[in-house]
C-alpha cells in the first residue's frame, strides 16, 4: 500500500470536513489531489494532531480528519495522552508510517521500523479506538469507514515508501494565503465571523 | 496569589472574550484553573506539553474562538518550536498567560528559578513576541483587553507575564 492510494480514496469522500495535514509527503500529495477550501496545510511536523484536536474541540459538529506521519507522530507523542482522555469524537487520524523519514532525502529510519509500535502506544495512551491498516482494502474498510461514525479513530496506515512527493508539483500557497481561504470557509459554511479577522 | 487577583484575572480574560484556554498548571496563578473551570461561557482543556496547549488553542482560535494557554515561563522554552511554526509562522493570534518564576520581581524567586526567570524575556524577544510584564493589578482588566487586541491585530501570539503581586 502506499500513501497516495488512501488519500485518493479520503479525497473521493470530501464534503465540508476539515483536513489537517502535517509536513511532508502528505501536505504535498494531500494538496494535489484536493483543492477542498477545508485543507489546512501545516508546514511544519508535529504540529497537525494538536492543531486538528483544537479545530475538533472548537466544532464539534464537523467532522475533522488529521493527515500524518510516523516521524511527525513521534516528535509530539504527548498529543497520544491528551487524545486518550479527551476523545474528541468528530476527530479521525490518519498516521501514514513508511518508516523513514522521507523527507529527509537519505530516507533514514524512523523507530516504527524498529520496535516501536504506534498503535500500541495509542492505545495505551487511552485511544480505544486505534488500529494498524496494512493494505487498501483493510484502509476502505475501516479507515474510509470511520468518517461515518462519530467516534475518535486512529489509524497507523502501514505504507511503504512511496516517492511521489518528491516528483508531483509542491503546493505554491503561502500559509497565510491557505490560513485566510481556510478561516473564511468556516466563516462562510459555519455563518459567523472569525473573531480574529477583525475590522479594517 | 490572593484568591481576589485570581477572581479578576478570569473576569478580565473573560471580558476580553478569551473563551478557550489550554494550560499545564503552576504555582504563581494556579488559583485560576477551578475558577476556568467553573465557568460556563470558558472551556478549558488541559496539554500535556506546552508546545501542544500552543497547538490546540491555535487550531480552536482557527475555529473562531478567542483562545489562551496558560503556562509557566518555562513553558516557553518548551513551545518555542510550536510559537514560531504555528503561532508566528501561520500568524495566529494567542493569549499566553505566563507564571513568571524568576524573575526579578518574582516574590519567590530562588536558586530554583532565577535562570529561567533571566531568558524569558530575551527568548520572547528572539521569537518576536510580545509580551507585558504586570507586577500589580493596576489596571489589569486595561492591560488584559489591550493583549487581547494587539495580538488580533498582530495574528500572533501574545504573553503576559505576571509576577510581583501576583507570585505571593
Amino acid at each position: 500500500m502506499i500513501r497516495h492510494e488512501c488519500l485518493e480514496l479520503l479525497a473521493a469522500r470530501m464534503t465540508d470536513q476539515l483536513v489537517v495535514t502535517s509536513q511532508s509527503g502528505q501536505r504535498i500529495e494531500w494538496s494535489h489531489l484536493s483543492k477542498h477550501e477545508g485543507n489546512l496545510l501545516i508546514g511544519m511536523m508535529g504540529c497537525a494532531i494538536g492543531v486538528g484536536m483544537g479545530l475538533a474541540l472548537a466544532l464539534p459538529h464537523r467532522k475533522v480528519i488529521v493527515l500524518d506521519s510516523d516521524g511527525s507522530v513521534l516528535l509530539s507523542l504527548f498529543n497520544l495522552a491528551t487524545l486518550g482522555n479527551l476523545r474528541p469524537k468528530n476527530l479521525v487520524i490518519y498516521v501514514f508510517d513508511n518508516g523513514v523519514y522521507s523527507g529527509s532525502r537519505i530516507s533514514y529510519p524512523t523507530a516504527t521500523s524498529g520496535n516501536t509500535d504506534l498503535e500500541a502506544m495509542a492505545r495505551g495512551a487511552g485511544i480505544k479506538n486505534a488500529h494498524t491498516i496494512r493494505n487498501v482494502e483493510e484502509f476502505k474498510e475501516k479507515g474510509v469507514e470511520a468518517l461515518a461514525r462519530d467516534e475518535l479513530a486512529f489509524f497507523v496506515c502501514k505504507v511503504e515508501e512511496s516517492l511521489m512527493h518528491r516528483e508531483i508539483p509542491r503546493p505554491s500557497t503561502d500559509l497565510a494565503e491557505n490560513k485566510y481561504t481556510f478561516v473564511r470557509y468556516l466563516e462562510r459554511t459555519e455563518g459567523k465571523p472569525i473573531r480574529f479577522i477583525g475590522r479594517g | 496569589m490572593k484568591d481576589e487577583l485570581a477572581k479578576r484575572i478570569v473576569q478580565s480574560l473573560k471580558e476580553a472574550g478569551i473563551d478557550f484556554v489550554t494550560y499545564l498548571p503552576e504555582t504563581r496563578l494556579s488559583q485560576i484553573i477551578p475558577l476556568i473551570r467553573d465557568d460556563p461561557g470558558m472551556e478549558l482543556i488541559a496539554a500535556a506539553s506546552e508546545q501542544e496547549a500552543v497547538t490546540i488553542a491555535a487550531g480552536a482560535t482557527l475555529g473562531g474562538k478567542q483562545a489562551a494557554v496558560y503556562m509557566e515561563n518555562t513553558g516557553i522554552y518548551v513551545s518555542c518550536y510550536s510559537l514560531l511554526a504555528i503561532g508566528k509562522q501561520l500568524g495566529v493570534p494567542l493569549l499566553l498567560v505566563v507564571g513568571f518564576l524568576g524573575g526579578v520581581p518574582d516574590q519567590r524567586n530562588s536558586f530554583l528559578y532565577a535562570t529561567i526567570g533571566k531568558h524569558t524575556i530575551p527568548v520572547l524577544e528572539g521569537l518576536g513576541i510580545e509580551y507585558l510584564v504586570l507586577e500589580d493589578s493596576e489596571k489589569l482588566e486595561i492591560k488584559v483587553q489591550d493583549a487581547v487586541r494587539a495580538m488580533n491585530a498582530l495574528r500572533a501570539p501574545f504573553a503576559l507575564l505576571f509576577a510581583g503581586e501576583f507570585s505571593i
